[in-house]
């Protein structure tokens, strides 16, 4: 936004908090405005003539106007009433009347742009709209860094909701200066908000640099859709192949474009500038990828090698004695017959076959005119074949009949199933044979361990291991199958996605090991039983809505960044090809991605560049490329980086480097890095920002740290326990390194609510929904003994009913007389004629919805006298208090305390 | 010539193939860094495994050798990397190439053969010095 210093007399500049822009005031007259007052005459008639550009027809004539512009740049600004600072910018003089980055002149047009634009979608429940207000919009002040003293402020949770710090871009960086210049930090964020210039200063600060990206993360309601460049004119950089984006600058006379990655001029396309549609001239300005930091294109038959891929699915469902008797697979059966219409299917191209294993394995083969489906029977699971080359995977439109047929009779062919053990290798091998040429979604359902041919597992679990150095082995793939197939699945580009129900063993270590290679996801439901009926709805909720989000295929991802920034380092689901290709097989929803950063060389630029290039196939069968793309001001000042660091994208980074170092180190060292960072960070701040003894002093912005790196610690994923089964944790691990932040950050930290006493207009519908009540801290001592509390994070809920808990508020909420009568566990909470009962509904209910991801976290009341086990698992929410062997907060600030005492500075 | 110069004729071309082996692994392994000439850590980890097992047996066969004609100075060379080699193939079994490590594990590989190569470099002149040793001594 213009600088306030440039004023004519008279006037003054204030400072607005809420709108963060300049408020300009005359004094005289008590004229107030946004605009800065310089800039209305003179640039008005440009605002008017950028307003309808169509109508412009001589703006193709660059040439024309070029030399005019070239012939006498100086007059022109001369003329103009300007302060002689503008003109320094870095400006292409060809284009002074229609645009000049980062130049105040353009701002009365830019004001009417952002008032266009939506509001922002924002971390958690949307109340954060104006968090873009300071992007983009010049570095005139450095942010400011304010130290906390950590020993005498307790931990806020509101802090991590806050959006990260503003990123304050140098003028003139983005090409339009347009709010959305910058992808919003649910795409793409970093741990600092300034890239440092050097290695040594980054060692120095000790701030871990990696990137947070979750490019096809899902769109709530009122979002915006991602512009999409549907012209196919893809100007890329011919050297580093980076796509035009809005930190590019024009050269030339715009006949040429600067990258902004690695500095190469580059022809801008012919085409460029023409609405191929109504064949005229178009608008430049308004192409969607110069003013967007999230777009997509739509790719030219040159980014493909064949035809793209239907979406194409393979259920292969386990139909053994424990699948049948835990009832999972009447429930998926149904499930899958549910959501037949919400399947992606819009040219009605999506490909479907099913297959049943036990130790044998089942196709069904499903003619378009057969209402009976036949059962084709391969017991040789040692060499296996396809027993039919058609009719097993059919198209989902034409044997609509014959599918709901199947899907409808298939659980009572196996009813009485007594058969135990599960061919799964060989199952999946032939899924593979299905869609190898193609392409596609194997999705695995089973409720028992592989025991048969290849891919067999041991049930290798052992007590005494647990809690031990070697448990790390048991978080490892068991067998090598599952690391080779998951490169065969790869290569063919198939994804593989991972619905595990086992009440015994199940090892999710080896099995999570397709979906991690081949970016699927693992769903874990142990002790699934669907006489429960809280278990069944987990379930279908969560495999309902997997079903119908949208899904990429034949995925290639590039991440691209400014030379002298190395990708040391990738975390998430998808196979590394190349040291910045990834290969993913599909593109799911809200999947995170981390990617470590190393500084190689010294960075000269003001700004370094990011971005993030997924190609893949739509479910509807376009080849589109969505770009992410992100800038951050580089900084020589360490104060800098501490204010502007992000404690939520440091602790994703924690989270998948804690899980990269169990498997290839063991929990304990996972642990000691996580104190580590912690510690060394401390240590860094305490060395070169403050000197003051006796405190234990963060950045503002990073004083929650501490406590999501406490949170991760005891996470059930590294907590030190001998009681934890290694599925558990390995689902844990799982979760880590795909969870987006905005869920992952309450896996970490989980969110306590106080129900009996919230304020009254909690649970009610306000201006962004529903309604939460104020979150605590995660402190046992705010549990009272006659309250009713909430703890949730992400994945299961917790009604907590203290002991001495009134009737009427049991029957409120419960129907039940007294607290006597309530039974703990699993609950489908009553929906009562009552205000109270309504209002915890639809906490419960906001709390369900209002993350990205298919999870559909079921609620467990936990009475205070109650089961021993239950209890303790909620407690275990709590994350400040004393847990087994782990230490409270304040323990753990004490001992961070000591640790940085004892290292002598 | 006598069996000791035939034995270490025999260990210096040992040497010098092993050598090449070596340079053989880090150029792959560069290649794969540098990702210029595009290269499938799928096909190179299939490449590179097929050497593994046949370098390591090579340098066994060139212990027992040294063990059989009671060479006790070139065996007490070679014996810590025969330790080393029996530990990753016989009993971790750690030997082969994963393609979904390798770009994480790639530093480590490549040091690995950084440091096999000098050895190999270092006992191929150590087998050419004992090699003239013995013609020498031979010849007097």
């Amino acid at each position: 936004m213009a600088e306030p210093n440039q004023l004519p007399p008279g006037w003054e500049a204030h400072w607005d908090q809420t709108h963060q822009r300049f408020l300009y005031v005359d004094r005289e007259s008590g004229q107030q405005q946004w605009e800065h007052p310089l800039e209305n005459q003179p640039q008005l008639a440009f605002a008017q003539e950028r307003q309808a550009p169509v109508a412009n027809t001589k703006r193709r004539q660059y040439a024309v106007d070029q030399a005019a512009a070239y012939s006498e740049p100086v007059a022109q600004y001369a003329d103009s009433s300007y302060p002689p600072q503008n003109i320094q910018q870095p400006v292409t003089p060809g284009y002074p009347q229609t645009f000049t980055p980062g130049e105040p002149q353009q701002q009365s047009y830019y004001q009417e742009q952002q008032q266009q634009y939506p509001a922002q979608p924002a971390y958690g429940a949307g109340q954060l709209a104006d968090q873009f207000s300071g992007l983009g919009i010049g570095g005139q002040k450095p942010l400011a860094l304010h130290s906390v003293n950590l020993l005498t402020t307790p931990p806020n949770p509101l802090e991590l909701l806050a959006p990260p710090p503003p990123i304050r871009l140098p003028p003139g960086a983005s090409i339009l200066d347009s709010p959305l210049a910058n992808a919003d930090p649910s795409y793409m964020r970093c741990t600092v908000g300034a890239i440092p210039k050097t290695a040594a200063l980054r060692t120095k600060s000790k701030v871990p640099l990696a990137l947070v990206l979750s490019p096809n993360r899902s769109l709530g309601a009122t979002e915006p859709p991602v512009p999409v460049v549907t012209d196919t004119v893809i100007a890329r950089c011919r050297r580093c192949r980076t796509f035009i984006n809005p930190f590019v600058q024009f050269v030339d006379g715009g006949s040429r474009w600067k990258c902004c990655v690695c500095n190469m001029n580059n022809e801008v396309p012919q085409l460029f500038d023409w609405d191929s549609v109504n064949n005229v001239q178009a608008d430049r300005w308004s192409r969607p990828e110069l003013s967007n930091g999230v777009v997509e294109f739509i790719a030219p038959t040159e980014y493909m090698v064949r035809p793209p891929a239907p979406l194409t699915y393979v259920f292969l469902v386990d139909v053994s004695h424990s699948a049948v008797q835990s009832g999972m697979l009447a429930a998926a059966c149904r499930t899958i017959l549910e959501n037949l219409d919400r399947i992606p299917n819009e040219e009605a191209r999506t490909k479907i076959a099913i297959i049943g294993f036990d130790v044998a394995l089942y196709f069904f083969t499903l003619l378009a005119d057969a209402t009976e489906p036949s059962m084709l029977v391969v017991s040789d699971v040692d060499d296996v074949f396809l027993p039919q080359p058609s009719d097993i995977l059919v198209n989902l439109t034409e044997a609509r009949a014959a599918l709901e047929a199947l899907l409808a009779k298939l659980p009572s062919f196996f009813a009485e199933s007594q058969t135990i053990g599960s061919a799964l290798g060989p199952a999946l091998q032939a899924g593979f044979k299905l869609i190898s040429n193609t392409g596609g979604k194997m999705v695995v359902l089973t409720a028992s361990l592989p025991t048969l041919g290849v891919g067999a597992l041991k049930a290798r679990e052992d007590v005494k291991l647990l809690g031990t150095p070697k448990e790390s082995t048991l978080l490892q793939a068991g067998d090598t199958f599952y690391k080779t197939f998951a490169i065969e699945c790869s290569r063919a580009t198939v994804s593989v996605d991972m619905f595990l129900f086992a009440t015994t063993y199940q090892d999710v270590a080896s099995l999570s090991c397709l979906p991690h290679y081949t970016s699927g996801s693992t769903f874990y439901y142990p002790g699934f039983n669907a006489a429960r009926v809280e278990d069944v709805k987990t379930f279908v909720h969560e495999f309902g809505e997997f079903l119908a989000s949208p899904v990429g295929l034949e995925v290639l991802t590039r991440i691209r960044a400014s030379t002298g920034l190395h990708r040391s380092s990738f975390h998430g689901n998808f196979f590394l090809r190349s040291t910045d290709l990834l290969a993913m097989s599909a593109l799911p929803q809200d999947h995170s991605y981390v990617i470590e950063l190393e500084i190689e060389e010294t960075i000269n630029a003001p700004y370094v560049v990011f971005q993030c290039s997924n190609l893949y196939t739509t479910a509807f069968g376009e080849r589109r490329i969505r770009v992410t793309t992100l800038a951050l001001p580089t900084t020589s000042n360490i104060s800098e980086i501490y204010a502007s660091a992000d404690q939520v994208a440091i602790a994703a980074y924690l989270a998948n480097k804690a899980v990269e170092r169990t498997l290839t180190h063991k929990l304990e060292d996972a642990r000691d890095m996580v104190t580590k960072v912690v510690t060394d960070l401390l240590n860094a701040y305490k060395e070169t920002v403050t000197s003051a003894g006796g405190q234990l002093a963060i950045a503002h912005n990073l004083q929650m740290l501490p406590l999501l790196a406490l949170g991760l610690l005891k996470h059930v994923a590294l907590r030190p326990s001998a009681q934890i089964p290694s599925d558990l944790r390995a689902y844990a691990h799982t979760l880590f390194t795909t969870l987006p932040v905005q869920r992952l950050i309450p896996y970490l930290h989980p969110t306590f609510y106080a129900l009996h006493n919230m304020p009254p207009e909690c649970g009610t519908i306000g201006e962004h929904g529903v309604i939460l009540p104020p979150a605590l801290p995660l402190s046992s001592e705010y549990l009272e003994r006659h309250g009713l509390y909430l703890m949730e994070d992400g994945l299961t809920i917790f009604l907590w009913v203290g002991r001495d808990a009134v009737p009427q508020l049991m029957m409120d909420v419960f129907d039940l007389p007294a607290y006597d009568a309530l039974r703990g566990g699993k609950y489908t909470l009553p929906l009562l004629e009552n205000a109270f009962s309504q209002r915890v509904n639809a906490v419960i209910g906001k709390i369900r919805e209002m993350r990205r991801g298919v999870y559909y976290p079921p609620l467990y009341v936990v009475k205070d006298d109650g089961e021993p086990s239950l209890r303790m698992w909620a407690l275990s929410t709590l994350i400040q208090d004393r847990g087994d062997q782990t230490p409270s907060y304040q323990q753990w600030l004490g001992q961070l305390r000591d640790k940085i005492a004892s290292t002598g500075y | 010539m006598g069996g000791e110069g035939w034995l270490f004729l025999f260990a210096v071309l040992m040497a010098a193939a092993l050598l090449f082996t070596s340079v053989f692994f880090i150029i792959m392994f560069s290649d794969l860094e540098c990702g210029e000439h595009y290269m499938n850590p799928i096909d190179l980890c299939n490449k590179l495994n097929q050497f593994v097992v046949p370098e390591n047996l090579a340098h066994a066969f060139l212990c027992l050798l040294f063990l059989l004609s009671f060479q006790w100075t070139a065996l007490l060379i070679n014996a810590p990397l025969l330790a080393y080699n029996v530990n990753k193939v016989v009993i971790t079994k750690t030997h082969t190439f994963d393609a979904t490590e390798i770009f994480r594990t790639l530093p480590q590989h490549k040091k690995e053969s950084f440091i096999r190569l000098g050895f190999y470099l270092l006992s191929f002149f150590y087998y050419l010095y004992r090699m003239i040793v013995a013609l020498i001594s031979e010849s007097e």
